[in-house]
């Protein structure tokens, strides 16, 4: 810590929220150093959603105190919390899509010159702001045209021109990839070798003792624990989250069957060429790449959802022609698609509604749906999985992150398919699922289930594959197994640097 | 499960889906009381024909607005099936006839399914040309005549005919309403038109084939749109292709009125029914105040603003609880 400051950043006193007899936050007391990166870790329903809102006027607390570098505070609105100090980047990011990274930097503070805005003033000032962050971004580049990585940082560098105490960032990494996910935690730490105090709200473990000081454990809205992340280990952390030791599960002994699925040779639209594997029944194949290497790519096209351009698909020695995801789903084919939001749940619908929704025409007669075989269906993966729901016909929306995924897997298993294509299938839910999503696998894959896994965490495809086809600039690098599948060589692939005889690999952060 | 939460969820469920109708209760109570011959009964069955006219061609729309999409070309729609229809009467006689019509509607309504689908054109733009496109089709079939039925052709059933002395259009709105309702809970397309409606991308991704079910909804929005301009037609016992202006507009407010979300994922075919009780209910109350009729075009509006922007309040309402929910 540069700033040894005595007086906290942001101090955090005895903060209660309650929402009609739901106590959300119960008493919770933390505070930030200057300097300090302070990580606050919690699953789903922890409450660090409504300590964050909260910490950015977007909620009252019902009880509790706020101060900043000693003085106390009340954020009543949002600019009220900017003006004392508090940045806030949500995980959603709040950029107006058509208008430059200057502008959205200094939306609503732009300096003017007279009644009109001093654009060459706006301009200076935003590259003086970029710069501080060490990034290389065009102010002038409408931010629809960046990256997700750089929109991101257009993010921080608002936060940072308010000139802020404390900046709190909320799932930072969610929508990034390992090598942005490096260069983001770097810039964490320059934030805090500058003074700031930052608050590092995030599920992912190893980011967090990369990065963190001190860490933070809320759990049902309640402080658990505050120790530096010294005398903390992620099995410490982890059990303190989920209230209970969670089975440090390793992959269990697999045994392979016969071939199922033999792609040989695929292409898949302008974007990925040459791939040939066997996947066997029972065995669960990695595919592992940066953003864009065209893994995800690869499970879409067989899934009838990209054009195979070249190559052929067998499915236990038959031709397959993938020209729509019906065709797949008749050989057998089931896929988990990797944003839940956008492409997995229908919000609007019950629990039961997504889950059938792929097998009607097996529970219909007559022209009806059978709504005695349809409960009947749901109830047993809802055993088999272990979903938590009250009552079927609630909203699929009103469940937790693990437990809608756990529908989006259902809706697939009821299909009886024999190849499961998963892409991401643990994104966004909290470490308890996370555990039952693996064991659940695990079963799928002892009772014969080939599986083809696609997943942006090395950790995952390492725990669950046997083997892994290492992805770049949409050709297969590689494939790996056994010892020699571990995540310096898989990085070392995955960024195409095997190839090349340049310069040396970056050090790899695990 | 907790008694309390039980008992929550119990009124939350029934507010939400008597809500419409409580408020035709008491819209009509009032009436009853400040407006007179309201409660005559030749004034009511007045309503409840009225009413159905535009519930008929609402309840398709209202497959339209819960797969995610729009119809404006309906008031298009009707005036031309009713103008072949009526045109083939003296040729097939009466019943071919209303086939012709309703099939005729069901055709443009495919070819809106076609257009959004495959030529990707989106449904308001999509509607909004086939609107003057079929607009111009009827203009140039009829040569911008009228076409009228003279003699009792029978046509007049449509309009005028009774089951039990109830007429012809509410019989046909209610057992349309019942027939819709149960195609969307009970049939793999209802299901799948909800699905499109909540979410296009994710349905297809579980394997539901979008289009064909899209043009199936539009198909079944024109044939509704045809009925209910035939209905029009048999009235007056004539038909032009200037027919049926701004039924667009009745029939999405009706639908909004009713509750079905304009977001999509969600239908209420009996909130459509309300709807059109609840506008001609006031349309008939003010008329029989003796408001002016230009007074009365505003109650639609406002209706219609209300109606949305409480279900915008709802929204956000649900969105809060849902951070509640999942507070990470």
């Amino acid at each position: 810590m540069t700033n040894p400051s005595p007086l906290p950043a942001l101090a955090v006193q005895n903060l209660s929220r309650r929402f009609s007899g739901v106590q959300a936050l119960d008493n919770v007391s933390f505070d930030v150093m200057p300097g300090e990166v302070h990580a606050l870790v919690g699953e789903n329903g922890a409450g660090k959603s409504t300590l964050i809102n909260m910490l950015a006027g977007v909620l009252a607390p019902s009880s509790g105190t706020l101060e900043v570098n000693g003085k106390r505070v009340t954020f009543p609105t949002p600019a009220s919390a900017q003006r004392a100090g508090v940045g806030v980047i949500f995980q959603e990011f709040n950029l107006l899509p058509q208008l430059s990274v200057a502008e959205n930097i200094f939306l609503n503070r732009e300096p003017r010159r007279g009644f009109v805005i001093d654009w060459p003033e706006l301009y200076r000032r935003a590259s003086a702001v970029i710069q501080m962050l060490e990034i290389d971004i065009n102010p002038r580049t409408p931010v629809q045209e960046l990256p997700v990585a750089q929109q991101q940082l257009v993010e921080i560098a608002r936060a940072l021109s308010m000139d802020p105490q404390v900046i709190i960032m909320d799932e930072p990494t969610a929508a990034l990839s390992e090598r942005e996910v490096e260069r983001l935690l770097y810039l964490v730490k320059t934030l805090a070798a500058r003074g700031v105090g930052v608050i590092y709200v995030s599920h992912r473990l190893n980011e967090v003792f990369t990065v963190a000081n001190r860490i933070t454990v809320l759990r049902d809205g309640r402080h658990i624990l505050t120790a530096p992340a010294s005398e903390l280990t992620e099995d410490s952390v982890v059990a303190a989250m989920v209230g209970r030791e969670l089975l440090h599960t390793e992959r269990p002994p697999r045994h392979p069957g016969n071939v199922v699925l033999s792609v040989h040779d695929l292409a898949v639209e302008d974007s990925v060429k040459g791939v040939s594997f066997d996947l066997h029944a029972g065995e669960v194949i990695g595919l592992a790449g940066l953003m864009g290497s065209g893994c995800t790519q690869v499970l879409e096209a067989l899934f009838g959802l990209r054009a195979i351009t070249a190559g052929t698909v067998m499915m236990e020695g038959k031709n397959l022609n993938l020209g729509a995801p019906r065709q797949a789903q008749h050989a057998r084919i089931g896929f988990v698609p990797e944003d839940r939001k956008r492409a997995g749940i229908m919000p609007d619908l019950s629990v039961l509604n997504n889950f059938s929704i792929a097998v009607l025409d097996r529970i219909t007669q007559l022209l009806f749906l059978n709504r005695r075989r349809e409960g009947a269906l749901m109830n047993t993966y809802r055993d088999k999985l272990h979903m938590r729901y009250s009552n079927a016909g609630q909203l699929i929306s009103s469940l937790s992150g693990g437990n809608q995924q756990k529908v989006i897997l259902a809706r697939s298993l009821a299909q009886d398919c024999r190849v499961l294509l998963l892409s991401e299938p643990t994104r966004g839910v909290d470490v308890g699922a996370k555990a039952e999503i693996y064991a659940l696998i695990d079963d799928l894959v002892a009772e014969g289930m080939a599986v083809l896994l696609q997943s942006s965490e090395l950790p995952e495809v390492l725990r669950l594959s046997d083997r892994c086809i290492v992805f770049a600039g949409g050709k297969p690098q590689g494939e790996l197994d056994g010892a020699a599948m571990d995540q310096p060589t898989i990085m070392h692939l995955a960024t195409g640097l095997a190839a090349e005889s340049g310069p040396p690999a970056p050090e790899i952060i695990t | 499960m907790n008694p309390a939460i039980l008992a929550r969820n119990f009124i939350q469920v029934a507010w939400r889906s008597y809500r419409m109708g409580f408020v035709v209760l008491v819209v009509g109570i009032l009436l009853a009381i400040f407006a007179p011959h309201f409660l005559r009964a030749d004034n009511i069955i007045n309503v409840l024909t009225n009413a159905s006219v535009v519930a008929i061609v609402g309840l398709g729309m209202t497959l339209a607005i819960a797969s995610g999409n729009f119809d404006l070309s309906v008031g298009a729609t009707a005036a031309f099936a009713s103008v072949v229809s009526l045109s083939m009467v003296p040729h097939y006689g009466v019943f071919i006839s209303v086939l012709i019509g309703l099939v005729v509607g069901a055709i443009v309504g495919f070819c809106n399914g076609i257009i959004i689908t495959e030529l990707r054109v989106p449904a308001f733009i999509a509607t909004l040309g086939t609107l003057t496109i079929v607009r111009g089709f009827s203009l140039i079939y009829t040569k911008g005549q009228d076409i009228t039925l003279f003699g009792d052709t029978g046509y007049k059933v449509l309009s005028g005919g009774r089951l039990l002395g109830i007429p012809a259009p509410i019989i046909m709105a209610v057992a349309l309403a019942a027939v819709l309702a149960a195609v969307m809970k009970y049939t793999p397309f209802g299901r799948h038109t909800l699905a499109i409606g909540s979410n296009a991308a994710a349905a297809r991704k579980a394997g539901v084939r979008v289009n064909p079910v899209l043009w199936g909804v539009f198909a079944i929005v024109g044939a509704t749109a045809a009925l209910t301009g035939m209905i029009v037609s048999a009235q007056v016992l004539t038909a032009n292709g200037r027919l049926d202006t701004g039924l667009e507009l009745q029939a999405i407010a009706v639908v909004v009125i009713g509750g079905t979300s304009l977001s999509g994922g969600q239908a209420t075919l009996v909130g459509t029914l309300l709807g059109s009780i609840l506008i001609t209910m006031i349309n008939n109350g003010l008329n029989l105040l003796n408001v002016p009729a230009s007074y009365q075009l505003l109650t639609v509006g406002v209706l219609l603003l209300l109606a949305v922007a409480l279900e915008v309040s709802r929204g956000l309402d649900l969105r809060k609880v849902l951070r509640i929910g999942t507070s990470a």
